[in-house]
């Protein structure tokens, strides 16, 4: 559940965070605020940002501290889990993409890309606050 | 060349309210301390991350035939687990339980659950089973059951206030626990019934 | 101001302390210097490319510096770092962890007021205020911050020392059927389940119900 990704991401923030040396760029809130997303493009913002963790990001997170890739671990399965019910959503036309939705994820691709594979992931795993706390508000 | 080393077998998971245990029969080898070390694999791994294990260094090189996963357990997907024994430099191969592990089959009891009548006040006492677990009260005017009322107490903190009761009749209580994480409850407690009396907490 | 030797140890455990995001960064002088240390800080809005300095908290000797007005907006997060400077010499920046206004501020207990009839109490509750810029400024309760945010209110029984507790989402409780001329003491709390956050318990609050005029 999200309260349980919530507690794991807590747990590994500072570490992660202090992975990531780049205080001049972000993947989720610069340019464009998830804040800004229209309340029709919620879902699918949501659904393309959950796929988009576990497709590229958590992969790519592997670190030296075995209690950090068990709290990611645990992350994933639930980002997976909670992906599972969105893509229900989706395929029950709940969920549908408008063109802000695309042109906002296409924007925090380039930011992905932007980066090389590894900083970029922990990055985005340092950010998962931002989109935590941007579903909580949209709630 | 030494035999080798069995895997540890009859691997099992014991899973009640959101506490998960992965437990094996002894690897048996006289003289010796035989120790185990477990990993598990989440749906995750075996999907995205090319069939990885992760080690859990609780568990690691330990003497016991138990292990509490609940910790790495933590999302309702199908789980992997695996056991393998060490002796000395001789090591076995895993043990892996058959077939997958998902939290959604744990087993949910009944809460703990003790009725108070304080005055004209109606009181529960609840067990606190962890920040996994909600409770849905259900209380009534005995005799009343169609009107039977409703309160989800998500944080036990000792004794929750129902709701003021008529002096007179006996109020009944029941309660089950509710996981959100599972989407599932548990069966109700048993009833428990109270009566209003002036000023004095009264049992019936 | 000339060219600056970095030599200087750097402040230590640079920090952000908030309250109802009242947002105060705060530091420990550096190893081994005495008195005469001055500071200066910048902070910059994460994922935005520039350090912004803070002119108030420029050659400053105090080790704290009020930086509310910059970090208001808890939709985004923040980072702050601090220098020193003592007799032309320098340390380096030393920064804050990331900071979110939203997950790492405290909350203070909600204010509580009672009253009392023969028979029951009524008791209001008031989230604190978000921190604002001047007294005339807009208040925003924090409960519009959080709107999951629910108050949990303990009831004790002065005379039979029985302590009951009440988990409420709406600011006012009346409890009903009590004994008369009793004293009760109600305190409260606030909590927030996502993100997880709890106040403190309020201090206590205590009233008595009025004597029973019949008896």
């Amino acid at each position: 559940s999200v309260t349980e990704i919530r507690s794991g991401f807590t747990a590994i923030k500072a570490n992660i965070q202090a992975r990531d040396p780049i205080r001049t760029l972000s993947i989720l809130s610069h340019p464009h605020s998830l804040h800004k997303v229209k309340a029709s493009d919620r879902c699918c913002i949501t659904h393309q940002l959950f796929t988009f963790y576990v497709d590229k990001v958590f992969k790519h997170c592997k670190t030296e501290d075995s209690y950090v890739n068990r709290k990611i671990s645990s992350i994933a399965n639930s980002f997976l889990s909670v992906k599972r019910k969105l893509r229900q959503c989706h395929e029950q036309n709940k969920c549908m993409c408008g063109q802000e939705s695309t042109e906002k994820f296409k924007q925090i691709l380039a930011n992905y890309e932007g980066l090389n594979v590894t900083s970029a992931a922990i990055k985005s795993l340092g950010e998962l606050d931002i989109l935590l706390d941007w579903m909580d508000k949209s709630r | 060349e030494d035999a080798l080393l069995p895997a540890p077998q009859n691997i099992s998971i014991l899973s009640t309210n959101m506490k998960h245990f992965l437990a094996w029969s002894p690897v048996i080898v006289q003289g010796e301390t035989v120790r185990y070390s477990v990993e598990f694999q989440g749906e995750y791994e075996r999907e995205y991350a090319n069939e990885s294990w992760i080690p859990i260094c609780e568990c690691s090189l330990i003497t016991a035939t138990v292990c509490n996963i609940t910790e790495d357990i933590s999302a309702t997907v199908a789980y992997n687990l695996r056991v393998r024994a060490d002796v000395g430099a001789r090591r076995s191969e895993w043990g892996t339980l058959k077939g997958f592990f998902n939290r959604i089959t744990t087993s949910l009891t009944p809460p703990l659950m003790k009725v108070i009548a304080d005055g004209y006040h109606l009181l529960v006492e609840l067990e606190d089973m962890g920040p996994a677990f909600q409770f849905c009260v259900l209380y009534w005017k005995k005799g009343q059951e169609s009107r039977m009322q409703q309160k989800v107490v998500k944080e036990v903190s000792s004794v929750v206030h129902l709701d003021t009761m008529e002096a007179g009749p006996d109020y009944c209580v029941k309660a089950q626990t509710y996981v959100e994480a599972i989407n599932r409850s548990s069966s109700f407690s048993q009833t428990q019934c109270v009566r209003a009396q002036g000023g004095r907490s009264m049992w019936l | 101001s000339g060219e600056l030797y970095c030599s200087l140890p750097n402040p230590r455990n640079v920090h952000f302390e908030s309250i109802n995001m009242r947002n105060v960064l705060h530091w420990s002088a550096p190893e081994g210097t005495g008195d005469g240390v001055l500071y200066r800080v910048k902070y910059s809005v994460y994922g935005v490319g520039k350090w912004i300095r803070k002119p108030e908290c420029k050659n400053i000797n105090r080790t704290w510096c009020d930086l509310s007005n910059e970090t208001s907006d808890y939709e985004e997060q923040y980072y702050a770092s601090v220098k020193a400077f003592l007799n032309g010499m320098c340390s380096d920046w030393m920064e804050t962890t990331r900071f979110n206004p939203l997950t790492d501020t405290k909350i203070d207990p909600p204010m509580v007021s009672v009253s009392s009839t023969e028979k029951s109490i009524s008791i209001i509750l008031t989230a604190p205020e978000k921190w604002k810029r001047s007294p005339e400024g807009e208040s925003v309760s924090l409960l519009q911050v959080y709107p999951g945010l629910q108050y949990n209110v303990s009831v004790l029984n002065k005379k039979t020392k029985k302590r009951w507790f009440f988990s409420v989402s709406n600011n006012t409780l009346v409890v009903p059927w009590l004994e008369p001329g009793t004293a009760y003491c109600v305190s409260a709390q606030i909590h927030v389940t996502t993100p997880l956050l709890h106040s403190g318990f309020s201090e206590e609050h205590c009233i008595a119900t009025l004597k029973d005029k019949t008896a």
